[in-house]
Order: C-alpha cells, then sequence, then structure tokens
C-alpha cells in the first residue's frame, strides 16, 4: 500500500526538484539583485528600494525597448498568423493532397533552420552591395538599397525573417488542422450557396478558434525570444530603433554598462509585463 | 419542383469503376429511395446528383437542365447528410438561416421563413442553442429545417436517420413521410435499412456493386423480385433458398432435391431439363400442414424456434441446408417435432442458379 502510494513521489519529486531550482534560484537571484546597486566594477554592493525601478520610468532608451518591443510583438504575430492562414488556406484549396505533403515539406525547411544560422543567411541576403534580396534594386537603380542600416526599415527586414522561419511552419499545421475537419459541414456550405472564401471565413476558421488561438498564444511566446534573432541582425541598430527589452537589458548588464541590477529590474519588469499581459489575453480568449 | 433524369452515368476513382453505367428517370414529386448493402455505390451516386462528386460519363439532367458541371449551390437541391452535418459554432437559428444569408436575403424574410419552418419541425424552444447541447434527433431536425427552408427542387437525404437509436428512428421516418406528403418535393433518399425504403418509398432502386439490380414499387420488389441478390436482400427474415434440378413429368415439373422431391405444374417459370435451380421461398409462406395436405410439401425436425413476439421462427434442415417457416406464436412446436411444412406454388420464386436471374416468365 504504502509502496504504491510512494512510487509516483519517487519520480516526480526529484525532477520537480531540479526543475523549480533550475528555474526559481535564478529568478530569485535577480529579484534580489534588481533591489541592489550592483555593478560590475565594484564587488561591494548595497540594497536601494526601488531606485532602480524609478529611474527606468525616466530612461528614454528603456522606453523606446518597451516600445520596440511592442511594436516586434504585434508584427511577428499578427504577420506570421495571417500569412500561415492564407498560405493554409491556399493550399488547401489549390494543391492535391499529395501535392500538399510535398509543400508541406518544404515549407518545414526555414524553421529546421537555427534561428543564428537564419539570421546569418539573411544578414547577408540584405547586405546592400552583395545581397540577393537587394540585387533586384543595385541592377534597375545602380545605387545599394540599405535595409538594416535604415531606422524606418530595419525592424521590418528582421521581423520579415521571423515570418519566413514560422509563417510557413504555421501554415503547415493549419493545412493539416484544416485536413482532420469533418468534411460533412463543409459540403453543407458548399449546398448552401457559400463561395470558397465564405466557407473559410463562416465555417472552418471558426471551427478552428480554439486552434488558431493557441498558435497565436504559441507564436507570442515564441516572439519573446527572438534575442538570438536581432542580435546577429541588428544588435539592436540602427542606433536603437530595433532594440528590444531584452537587448537593451543585456547591453546595460554586460556590454555598455556593467550595471548587473538595472538590467535586472528591467527583468523583473518584462516577467511581469508578460505574465499580466498573456493572464488577460487568455481570460478573454476563454471567456 | 423537378423531375430528375440520369443517363448513362458512370463514376470511376482512377482504373476502379464504382458506378457502372447508371440510368434512372425520376418523375416530378416522386420519393425514390436508393436501396443496398454498404459499397453499393448508392450514397456515391446521391453524391453525384449534389454535385460533391465529379461525374466521369453520362448525363444529369435536373427539372430538364444539364447539371453535370453547376455548382451544388446552382443545382435546385439541398440535402441532409447522416452526420446532421451542422454547423457547431453557431446556433441553430444561424444553421438555419445560413443559406438564405449566403443569397442576401433580407432580414426581415429570413426571420419570416425560419418562423415558418421552425414552427413545422417543432423546433422554436431551440433556436438560440448551439448544436451539441441537442439530441441526435433534434439535430436532424434542425439539418431537415436547413435543408427545407431553401425550398429545393429536390432533396437529398443521405442516410438520415442511420445515426439514430431505433425507436426515434422510427419516429422521424413517419415525420420525413409525413412532410413529403405535405410538400410533394422531389426526393432521393439514400438508406440501407430495407425498412426505411420499404415504407417512404415510391419506387426502390436496388443497387448491387455500382449496378441496378432492380427499380420498382416497394410492392414489386418484395412480391416479384428479378434477381437473387434482391429476393435475399429484401424481406425479414429472410428467404429460403433451396439449390434443385427441374425435370420434367406428365402432369408438369418436378424439382428434385437429394431426398425430396416437389411437384409443380411449373406454367409461371420458363424451366429446362438439366437446369440447376434456385427456388426462394418466404419463411411467412412456409407453414407446418396437416397430413392432407395436397400442395408441395417437406419433412423437417424442428431444430430451434425463435419468438419474435407476434410470431414464432422455426428452423429446420433439409439436404443441410437451414430453413426457417414462420407462424403465429400460439402454434409454437416444441423443439425436435417432426413436421410437414407445406407452401403454395405462387409463393415460390425460381432463379436460374447460374446467373441469378428470376425464371419468372
Amino acid at each position: 500500500m504504502f509502496r504504491q502510494k510512494s512510487l509516483p513521489y519517487v519520480f516526480l519529486v526529484p525532477t520537480i526538484l531540479i526543475l523549480m531550482i533550475l528555474a526559481f534560484v535564478p529568478l530569485g537571484y535577480a529579484i534580489n539583485l534588481s533591489f541592489r546597486n550592483m555593478t560590475l566594477f565594484r564587488p561591494d554592493s548595497s540594497y536601494v528600494g526601488f531606485e532602480n525601478f524609478v529611474n527606468l520610468w525616466s530612461d528614454r532608451r528603456f522606453l523606446n525597448a518597451l516600445w520596440v518591443s511592442a511594436k516586434w510583438q504585434v508584427i511577428t504575430v499578427t504577420a506570421t498568423m495571417l500569412a500561415a492562414v492564407f498560405l493554409g488556406v491556399l493550399m488547401f484549396e489549390t494543391l492535391s493532397p499529395r501535392q500538399r505533403n510535398i509543400m508541406c515539406l518544404i515549407f518545414l525547411v526555414p524553421v529546421l533552420l537555427p534561428r543564428v544560422c537564419a539570421a546569418f543567411v539573411w544578414r547577408f541576403a540584405f547586405h546592400p552591395l552583395y545581397g540577393i534580396f537587394t540585387y533586384p534594386y543595385r541592377a534597375i537603380t545602380g545605387e545599394p538599397l540599405e535595409i538594416l542600416s535604415n531606422p524606418n526599415l530595419a525592424l521590418w527586414a528582421v521581423a520579415y525573417v521571423d515570418l519566413w522561419q514560422w509563417g510557413f511552419f504555421f501554415a503547415v499545421i493549419i493545412v493539416k488542422l484544416l485536413e482532420a475537419l469533418p468534411h460533412q459541414p463543409i459540403e453543407a456550405a458548399r449546398l448552401d450557396h457559400a463561395r470558397t472564401w465564405e466557407i473559410h471565413a463562416y465555417i472552418t476558421l471558426p471551427m478552428l478558434r480554439a486552434q488558431l488561438v493557441a498558435l497565436t498564444l504559441i507564436k507570442a511566446i515564441e516572439s519573446l525570444r527572438s534575442f538570438d534573432l536581432i542580435y546577429v541582425m541588428t544588435r539592436g541598430g540602427p542606433g536603437i530603433s530595433t532594440e528590444t527589452l531584452d537587448m537593451y537589458a543585456f547591453s546595460q548588464g554586460f556590454i555598455e554598462a556593467g550595471r548587473i541590477s538595472y538590467a535586472s529590474s528591467m527583468a523583473v519588469i518584462m516577467l511581469l509585463l508578460t505574465i499580466i499581459i498573456f493572464t488577460i489575453i487568455w481570460k478573454r480568449v476563454r471567456a | 419542383m423537378a423531375g430528375i433524369i440520369c443517363k448513362h452515368i458512370n463514376k470511376k476513382y482512377g482504373e476502379l469503376e464504382v458506378v457502372e453505367d447508371f440510368s434512372l428517370e425520376v418523375a416530378d414529386q416522386e420519393f425514390i429511395v436508393f436501396l443496398g448493402p454498404s459499397g453499393c455505390g448508392k450514397s456515391t451516386i446521391l453524391r453525384m446528383l449534389a454535385g460533391l462528386e465529379d461525374i466521369t460519363g453520362g448525363d444529369l439532367l435536373i427539372g430538364g437542365q444539364r447539371m453535370n458541371d453547376a455548382e451544388p449551390g446552382d443545382r435546385g437541391i439541398a440535402m441532409v447528410f447522416q452526420n446532421y452535418a451542422l454547423y457547431p459554432h453557431m446556433t441553430i437559428r444561424e444553421n438555419i438561416a445560413f443559406g438564405l444569408r449566403r443569397q442576401k436575403t433580407p432580414e426581415s424574410e429570413i426571420d419570416q421563413r425560419v418562423g415558418a419552418v421552425t414552427k413545422t419541425l417543432g423546433l422554436k424552444p431551440y433556436l438560440g442553442r448551439k448544436p451539441t447541447a441537442l439530441s441526435g434527433g433534434q439535430q436532424q431536425r434542425v439539418a431537415i429545417a436547413r435543408a427545407m427552408i431553401k425550398t429545393p427542387d429536390v432533396f437529398l437525404f443521405d442516410e438520415p436517420l442511420s445515426n439514430l437509436d431505433a425507436k426515434l428512428r422510427a419516429h422521424m421516418r413517419v415525420e420525413i413521410a409525413r412532410l413529403h406528403k405535405e410538400l410533394r418535393t422531389t426526393s432521393v433518399y439514400v438508406t440501407h435499412d430495407q425498412m426505411e425504403a420499404m415504407t417512404l418509398a415510391d419506387r426502390i432502386v436496388l443497387l448491387n456493386a455500382g449496378r441496378i439490380e432492380q427499380i420498382g414499387t416497394p410492392e414489386e420488389i418484395y412480391s416479384a423480385p428479378r434477381t437473387l441478390f434482391v429476393a435475399g436482400f429484401i424481406g425479414t427474415p429472410a428467404m429460403n433458398f433451396l439449390t434443385l434440378r427441374p425435370r420434367r413429368t406428365e402432369t408438369g415439373w418436378q424439382l428434385c432435391g437429394d431426398s425430396f422431391q416437389l411437384a409443380i405444374s411449373g406454367s409461371a417459370f420458363d424451366l429446362h431439363e438439366g437446369q440447376q435451380v434456385i427456388m426462394g421461398l418466404r419463411p411467412s409462406r412456409l407453414r407446418p400442414v396437416d397430413a392432407g395436405f395436397s400442395g408441395p410439401s417437406v419433412q423437417g425436425e424442428v431444430s430451434l424456434t425463435e419468438f419474435h413476439g407476434d410470431s414464432v421462427l422455426a428452423s429446420f434442415s433439409l439436404d443441410g441446408v437451414d430453413l426457417g417457416s414462420l407462424m403465429p406464436a400460439e402454434e409454437r412446436p416444441r423443439e425436435g417435432a417432426n413436421l410437414t411444412f407445406g407452401f403454395a406454388e405462387e409463393d415460390i420464386h425460381l432463379f436460374d442458379a447460374g446467373s441469378g436471374i428470376s425464371l419468372r416468365c
């Protein structure tokens, strides 16, 4: 009796304990740091209360990073979902099942590429003088095309690479979801005078609502972790035009100033914002 | 309203021909039932009528117009599916009104027509609910309402009652019959249930392996089956079959089994010496008789009796073949009794053993 009851704990407790240590010790350490004034240049530090947090709100670079992060989330999540739904429906309507499978295989390639590799490939493709992406512009006008060094375009260019990796992958998921739907409601809609776009707008996509919401949340979480992509392609530049929160925290903590505590307070704010925003969205969607 | 004409329609999936040379004329207001076992092609034909499957060859005319390549929505048809095929995320009202909305019908007219249809089908209390909150019978009624509201020229039913339990099925069957009496819309109804076919149909089209076995009224199909397959498919309990050899005698014909002979006049059949025939006889027409019985009869020891309520099915073995005899419950014999079972010549069906075609002339 005792053995039966204790067996699950034997397996679960050590695992959960390790995971909790790995997750909560750094978290607690970061929170602790954010209330101190530690830098990488001095060994001693002391508690300063909320000073770091108060200072953040008068730091224009922090506010910019907040704004860039918000833009990054909205652009990448929206673009990925729209492209995926469009491509998924297009494949579903125009290709035979066999052709669809071949396309799905091709569409999976970008996401299989490590993000750092994708970033390097595309940074070179965007190169003003040698890039294949900028080649047509050069050929026609004879001028180099500056994309990654243009503050108005850089964020869009990086977002485009994110879309290239994830849009195709999500299109594969959506076409498979469409294939798994029962055929009869679609056939009934055809008999009900619904045109092709109406079938998807009124029948199939609403039937996939829960799955689409889940995909959106997954993409939102994924977009939060785009540090490597942005780091390789622009390092937050030109200027601070692609500097997201994690980029700025990283450069404050390790690159420019070594202000570990200041960077930690940013990380804590990012964590809180993420938790709050995701909770609100989740509640909204379920209601 | 409109009639349907199918001229030499066939359907191939690659090299596989699932429907070969299907020709049928359905009159205006007629109720036609496609009956056959699973995989006989009946649903495929219905889906070709609906435009959900391409027609490989032949012509389809609905209301006199060639519809081979018309969009499903443009054929003037409405269809009821086996699993209801309701739109799960919409309320009942939205489900029923969906087709009208797509045709840009004015909202006031939609309201009025939804009201009329839901009143006929008793769906008023459920209009605000989602399909999952309804029972199977109610869901199928919504599907019928969704088909009715379009006031189609032709109704297509694809096994609409197969997902319901037996009691509800009988109830809905009556309801569909009543609706057809009221609306008089040309209907094509697919089922594998002979009871539904017999009770609903003006004419039955009996299909097997993509071919028409027989077209006829329920009475014709039951009393004069054209092939062995039809004879075996229709009727519960199933028809008895015996393989026999006909031999000419002075007074007529003798049908010989291994251990018995049956004397008949044979005037209604096209018989030859040396032929092998299969005799079919419904259990209800094979009855225990007294010793003085003058017609054809066989002897058998009752091996099993099954109680059916009003009647009893007694089984006995003859030349290694199990035969059944249906009799009133009060005449139930005891198992092991040795009885004489007799029948009238006009009740037998004779088929050619090779081709399975009826020998009745």
